[in-house]
């Protein structure tokens, strides 16, 4: 038999996940929903910006794009086209460790997905003119994204003060000079080292017929053959460890904002590590909700602050503990960190009612079975864990480790990693009525990083 | 007489989603005070009941759910979502909101200023800030063309008492329409549905006045909102559509989607796949109660944009004059027909587009016969709906650019800009 079933669990009674080995290392993660009139496809491979280097950064993102032309058996246009001609989406999603395809397509169309996606894992074709094109889309994607917008500018700022050594430091939509400046010789070979079976875990989650399903992928993939990944892997060849932070990094920008804007990072855990969860509950605490503390405190009682967030990065090396706050036109930066200070000093010393923590595990619980709603949704959340973390499972894991966190966990946390001399903060004021002082950095850190931006980018 | 009540139960997941929908909503602000039903919606849900805006805040919280107040031109929606085993709290909850809402000064002072922040956020967002000026500008006037959010102006003459006068005129259980979806039993549903009604009361309220359809103005109308330093320029451009539902914005979908609504559309193909000009370029026919607008939008680089603004409105000319083909109508059909499951995958989603097609004054009908109703639109179908709402002469274009950046560009094309509107002026 071509296929090993290794894993099987019950998301709901009478919704079982299973997970199918293929002779050639591709993995196979399935979700029979018969109420549902749809099949989502997803293609998940275990490539994003962290395989790049300096001066190639933004090639998984603009590979992303080149996906979607020409393949040995289909012109250019033609994916778009048959997967239009059911009525179907299809859209894509490039970040630090991952690079995704999705189809979306009425439940009887389920076998062009699996012809076509078979098809590009193998038979790309890159022409010069198509390349040139998507070059010129993902620079204007860019400028969409980070050069005009305020917050991907922080976003991308943050992270290249925040890490130094790690490829977590450049952005996942590249450096424009590198967008600008990558060869077609390095895409193939991009696309001939990570677009493999072995790379890659097919997310099937909606109406099909279970057999027809293993068929019809041992039928188109089963003849591709494996390849030889960097570091022997799934995990890719090793990256550089990021040193410890050890003084608080500063830097301030102008840009014709309204209203001050201000992001502050904290190195925090992957997401696979136990204290990943506990950094989140510390997270909601502080931000998820109208009755959380800094939006109570920042937003409502002293309207210092219009809207603000805060997340921990579900990267598989660590990411950052991010908060991010648009001010009010008056606020004074020292009152907002102050404020800041104050609440994270009363997470670390245990300040939190056990009310307060029930809250937010409530919260949790709704957002996992929100995201769980559609077949799209099933299937994102089942191939990032597949392809980060290294099994579905993990989803429950971690919905689990939420769950049991106390305060003392939080606490925990809150006083290991929330830290001043690990902070990285970040300070956009609006520029002066005679100024053009876009872009200005008066950055005070204490190194010379050259990277940074976990902004998730779509096609 | 009993509310209507859109149900979609399904039990694989413990969530409930529910939707408490008015008929009537932006378009009703008095001229002048502008953001007056938002105000009035957002201050109901900052204190009823015995619960104080903080009190009321960490209730809903501590139930991990959420109940949001969303305010359109044509209605005036408090939707949540919770655990099943949370959800007759949240109901109690919702129930205060719409039907005890505290309307205190001190809040209503506060929720002026945080719409003047929200201002200032909106403005650091080109697209938002495009489709503000554009509404303004394509209908002056209309009140489809005021914003549902306010200005600096509009929002300074909103005192408490408008407020409270306009919650009681809009808000009556004879124009509450209900959605439930997800684990919750038809029985349940009803009863919920039935008391969210009661608490709202105001049954025999005097009916809304109809709003009459969108007229754009004639002549080819360029407003450049200039802000500084950008790169790349946000761009709408449109005029008058039909009203939604009707037979001809029916045979004018597979145009919306030939010209501009799926990744192949003349759009998307000549602008992004050619060019690389922008990331996206489309069209939209909108939907509303009203006939409101078409309309084009595509963020292409400032060098190009002049260049892209120009292509356009070429292109956009040439469909007009010429039509589609019949490939490309057949192509749009099948399209449209097979996306219709996908916006029906789930309870929520089925919910939503049924709560939604009531309020816009669909026949119940309407939306179980969309598929057939598009399978049977012809080609000369199309173009006859075409000949009669596509107007390429009569254009209203607003592009969020620096403008000495653009204007220059566009006057060498012989585009001459109507006006030059300060970014931070509306």
């Amino acid at each position: 038999m071509p296929w090993t079933l290794d894993v099987e669990h019950e998301l709901a009674p009478g919704l079982t996940i299973r997970r199918h080995r293929l002779h050639n290392g591709l993995t196979l993660i399935s979700l029979l929903d018969p109420a549902a009139p749809v099949v989502s496809y997803q293609t998940w491979f275990g490539v994003g910006s962290r395989h790049e280097e300096p001066g190639r950064t933004g090639m998984a993102h603009l590979f992303e794009h080149l996906m979607f032309n020409q393949t040995t058996t289909l012109a250019a246009g033609d994916f778009d086209r048959l997967i239009e001609q059911t009525g179907g989406d299809s859209n894509a999603a490039t970040w630090v460790d991952w690079t995704y395809y999705r189809d979306t397509v009425p439940a009887r169309d389920l076998a062009l997905c699996v012809r076509l996606e078979a098809d590009r894992m193998h038979n790309l074709v890159l022409e010069d003119g198509p390349l040139e094109a998507e070059r010129e889309v993902v620079a204007n994607e860019r400028l969409q994204r980070v050069d005009d917008d305020v917050d991907g500018f922080l976003d991308e700022e943050l992270y290249r003060l925040a890490f130094t050594r790690h490829p977590y430091r450049w952005p996942t939509i590249g450096w424009m000079d590198d967008i600008r400046g990558l060869a077609k010789p390095d895409v193939i070979r991009f696309y001939r080292t990570f677009y493999a079976p072995n790379n890659a875990t097919v997310v099937v989650v909606g109406q099909f017929e279970p057999a027809e399903l293993l068929a019809l992928i041992e039928e188109r993939y089963g003849r591709l053959a494996a390849a030889a990944l960097p570091g022997g892997g799934r995990s890719g060849a090793a990256v550089e460890v990021e040193p410890t932070q050890t003084a608080e990094r500063r830097a301030s920008f102008v840009k014709p904002t309204a209203a001050p804007r201000l992001h502050m990072g904290w190195r925090a855990a992957a997401q696979g590590e136990t204290d990943w969860a506990a950094l989140s509950v510390a997270a909601a605490l502080l931000a998820s909700g109208s009755s959380s503390r800094l939006h109570r405190r920042l937003v409502i009682e002293r309207e210092l602050c219009s809207a603000l967030g805060c997340d921990v990065a579900p990267f598989r090396d660590p990411g950052l503990f991010r908060l991010s706050l648009n001010l009010t036109r008056d606020a004074s930066l020292a009152e907002v960190e102050g404020e800041i200070d104050s609440a994270i000093e009363a997470l670390a010393a245990g300040r939190i009612e056990e009310h307060e923590l029930a809250k937010v595990k409530n919260i949790v619980e709704t957002d996992f079975w929100a995201e769980l709603d559609t077949c799209d949704g099933r299937a994102e959340a089942l191939g990032h864990y597949q392809t980060v973390l290294g099994d579905f499972r993990m989803l429950f894991e971690i919905a689990a480790r939420l769950a049991r966190v106390t305060i003392a966990d939080v606490a925990d946390v809150a006083g290991r990693y929330l830290s001043r001399e690990r902070r990285c903060l970040l300070m956009v004021e609006p520029e002066p009525d005679d100024g053009d002082g876009d872009g200005d950095s008066d950055d005070d850190s204490d190194d010379d990083s050259d990277g940074g931006d976990t902004a998730e980018v779509a096609r | 007489m009993t509310v209507p009540l859109h149900l979609e139960a399904a039990g694989a997941t413990p969530i409930v989603w529910f939707t408490a929908a008015l008929r009537g909503g932006a378009g009703l602000d008095p001229v002048g005070r502008e953001g007056l039903t938002r105000h009035a919606a957002e201050l109901a849900r900052r204190g009823a009941g015995d619960l104080g805006r903080a009190e009321l805040d960490a209730a809903v919280d501590e139930l991990g759910a959420s109940l949001e107040v969303d305010v359109d031109r044509d209605s005036i929606a408090l939707s949540g979502m919770a655990l099943a085993r949370t959800l007759p709290r949240l109901l109690e909850l919702a129930a205060a909101v719409l039907g005890r809402p505290r309307l205190e000064l001190a809040e209503h002072e506060q929720l002026v200023r945080e719409t003047r922040h929200e201002l200032d956020d909106l403005r650091d967002d080109d697209s938002s800030l495009a489709d503000r000026f554009f509404n303004l500008r394509c209908a002056p006037g209309h009140p489809y063309g005021r914003t549902t959010l306010g200005t600096e102006a509009t929002l300074a003459a909103i005192d408490l008492a408008a407020a409270r006068e306009q919650r009681a005129r809009l808000w009556s259980r004879d124009r509450l329409v209900v959605g439930f979806a997800g684990a919750i039993d038809p029985a349940a549903a009803r009863d919920a549905a039935d008391g969210l009604a009661e608490a709202i009361g105001g049954a025999g309220s005097p009916p809304l006045p109809e709003l009459t359809s969108v007229e754009s103005a004639p002549g080819l109308r360029i407003y450049v909102v200039d802000k500084p330093a950008r790169s790349q320029c946000q761009m709408m451009l449109g005029h008058t559509g039909p009203r939604y539902g009707t037979g001809d914005f029916t045979a004018l979908l597979p145009f919306e989607t030939a010209f501009g609504g799926m990744f192949s559309s003349r759009l998307m193909q000549e602008i992004r796949v050619k060019r690389g000009w922008s990331y996206g370029a489309g069209c939209r026919l909108h939907r509303a109660r009203i006939g409101s607008w078409f309309r084009i939008h595509l963020a292409p680089t400032a060098e190009v944009a002049a260049d892209a603004l120009r292509l356009v409105l070429d292109l956009y000319a040439d469909v007009a004059a010429n039509g589609l083909t019949d490939a490309e109508v057949d192509f749009a059909r099948g399209y449209l027909t097979g996306s219709l499951a996908l916006g029906r995958q789930t309870a929520r989603q089925r919910m939503r587009q049924q709560l939604q097609h009531d309020l816009l004054g669909m026949p119940a009908d309407y939306l179980p016969t969309l598929g057939q109703r598009i399978a049977a639109v012809s080609a000369a179908d199309v173009r006859a709906a075409a000949a009669r709402w596509l107007r390429p002469a009569d254009v209203c274009v607003v592009v969020v650019a620096t403008a000495s950046q653009l204007v220059p560009r566009l006057e060498a094309l012989g585009l001459a800009v109507t006006e030059v509107l300060p970014h931070d002026s509306y």
